[in-house]
């Protein structure tokens, strides 16, 4: 036996924590983001399929969000095509918002876990 | 007839309680398959309510093993046949006992921090703005970018120092980060029951030291988070 | 001046609604979308409706059932004092 009997767990779990409601509150928002049940009845697969195809494009999204700003750093960009650039990405996140909407999806909701290399936004 | 399967184990000669129910107040056994040993009950029906008393059911049964051997837990709702199980129990027969190996004697404790908004670097949020303009519109992204840099930075600073309080202590590890959120950490600790004393001490240590942070500790539990037998991608793979 | 380990006091009834509750989030939160896969052959249901597991291993689920215990709840709760569910210790 390789449990020496010197040295007895408690019978249950112990929580200790002075944050009690804290807690409460954020571990039940944890369970709210995560992900709605895919059904087999069709609305529900339009809506498993709508999230798949707007969590991508809003990872492209945030790419060339990112990219953007780099160039524009970088210095390669004249002041007309950062306005261009700006405006562009300004209108996709509008329309991406609106997309959301459409779908009633929250902004958590849109995420690929991807186990243990992490989640994808 | 369906099998609620709760664990695999170190062989034990007997159930450490016998009295103790399983879901829908079900007896529990040992099952011997394929030179391992299993702690099930009967079910009846299809599919498994998740319901709070089964929740705790669950937990109760593998917690109970953790007195006297090394539980394996399975997923919740696992529910097989007798010959569903034994095919599993075969094939996966080598990694079961490796993994019974590296976690016998040992317990996972859980940590979770909420960093309270005097705690967190300012982020900027381009929504804000006044997005008169698209330069304006990617000089705000530019400052939220960096502020996600910052925070995440932040985030990584935090876990490596609750990591110095417990150096050595700490067999294995599974950390969830969200810097954009309050609560920014949430560690599963691997730990050997004898090191849970010193354990114990070093996160009263970190507690004291920052007590800004709000901290949660639970456990010991069994090692739920630690059962990963399968090649990592396969594992957990899921659509959120 | 306790010891950082003792339990927190419980000094009302809600007091112990919450430290059950937490419990059992914290529960939750160790039992579900943890441990060993019998991939395709676990079926879990949530008001009767099944959550099927798709042979990608793609998993529905578990938090939207943990939501569903937390709502059982707080109906039990809601239906007064003499149904309340203690959490046994």
């Amino acid at each position: 036996m390789e449990h020496s009997p010197g040295n007895p767990l408690s019978a249950e779990p112990e929580i200790e924590t002075s944050h009690a409601e804290e807690f409460v509150e954020e571990l039940r928002r944890v369970t709210d983001t995560l992900p709605s049940r895919i059904n087999v009845d069709s609305q529900s697969v339009e809506q498993g399929l709508a999230k798949l195809v707007l969590t991508l494009i809003e990872f492209i999204r945030r790419l060339l969000e990112k990219q953007a700003v780099r160039r524009m750093e970088g210095g390669d960009l004249s002041p007309e095509q950062i306005e261009e650039l700006g405006l562009a990405l300004m209108r996709l996140e509008a329309k991406l918002q609106d997309l959301k909407t459409q779908f009633g999806l929250a902004d958590e909701e849109l995420n690929l876990d991807l186990g243990p290399v992490g989640r994808l936004i | 007839m369906s099998f609620y399967v709760y664990c695999v184990v170190d062989p034990i000669d007997s159930l450490p309680d016998e009295t103790l129910k399983g879901l829908g107040q079900q007896e529990v056994s040992l099952l011997r398959l394929a030179e391992l040993a299993v702690i099930v009950s009967e079910f009846a029906g299809n599919t498994v309510p998740v319901s709070e008393a089964n929740v705790i059911a669950h937990q109760k049964v593998i917690r109970s093993l953790l007195e006297v051997t090394t539980p394996l837990p399975f997923r919740f709702g696992t529910l097989v046949s007798e010959s569903q199980l034994n095919s599993y129990l075969s094939s996966r027969q080598p990694a079961l006992l490796q993994k019974l190996d590296d976690l016998r004697g040992c317990v996972e404790m859980s940590v979770k921090v909420i960093w309270p908004t005097s705690e967190r670097p300012r982020t900027v949020n381009s929504e804000d703005q006044h997005l008169g303009s698209g330069t304006a519109f990617l000089a705000a992204k530019k400052e939220e970018i960096v502020g996600d840099a910052t925070i995440a930075s932040k985030a990584n600073e935090l876990l490596a120092w609750l990591n110095s309080h417990l150096d050595n202590l700490i067999r294995d590890e599974q950390v969830t980060l969200r810097p954009r959120e309050r609560l920014v950490l949430a560690a599963a600790h691997l730990l050997e029951r004898e090191r849970l004393p010193a354990y114990k001490n070093g996160l009263a240590m970190a507690r004291a030291e920052r007590a800004g942070l709000h901290f949660l500790l639970s456990g010991p539990w069994p090692p739920y988070s630690f059962t990963n037998i399968d090649l990592e991608f396969k594992s957990k793979f899921g659509v959120n | 001046m306790s010891s950082p380990f003792e339990q927190v006091v419980l000094q009302s009834d809600f007091d112990e609604l919450e430290t059950s509750e937490l419990s059992l989030l914290e529960t939750l939160d160790h039992v579900l979308n943890r441990g060993l896969v019998i991939a395709g052959e676990i079926t879990i249901s949530v008001a009767d409706i099944d959550l099927i597991f798709l042979g990608l291993n793609v998993l529905v689920s578990s938090v939207e059932t943990a939501q569903e215990v937390l709502r059982e709840r707080e109906r039990r709760e809601s239906v007064g004092g003499t149904e309340r569910l203690h959490t046994e210790r």
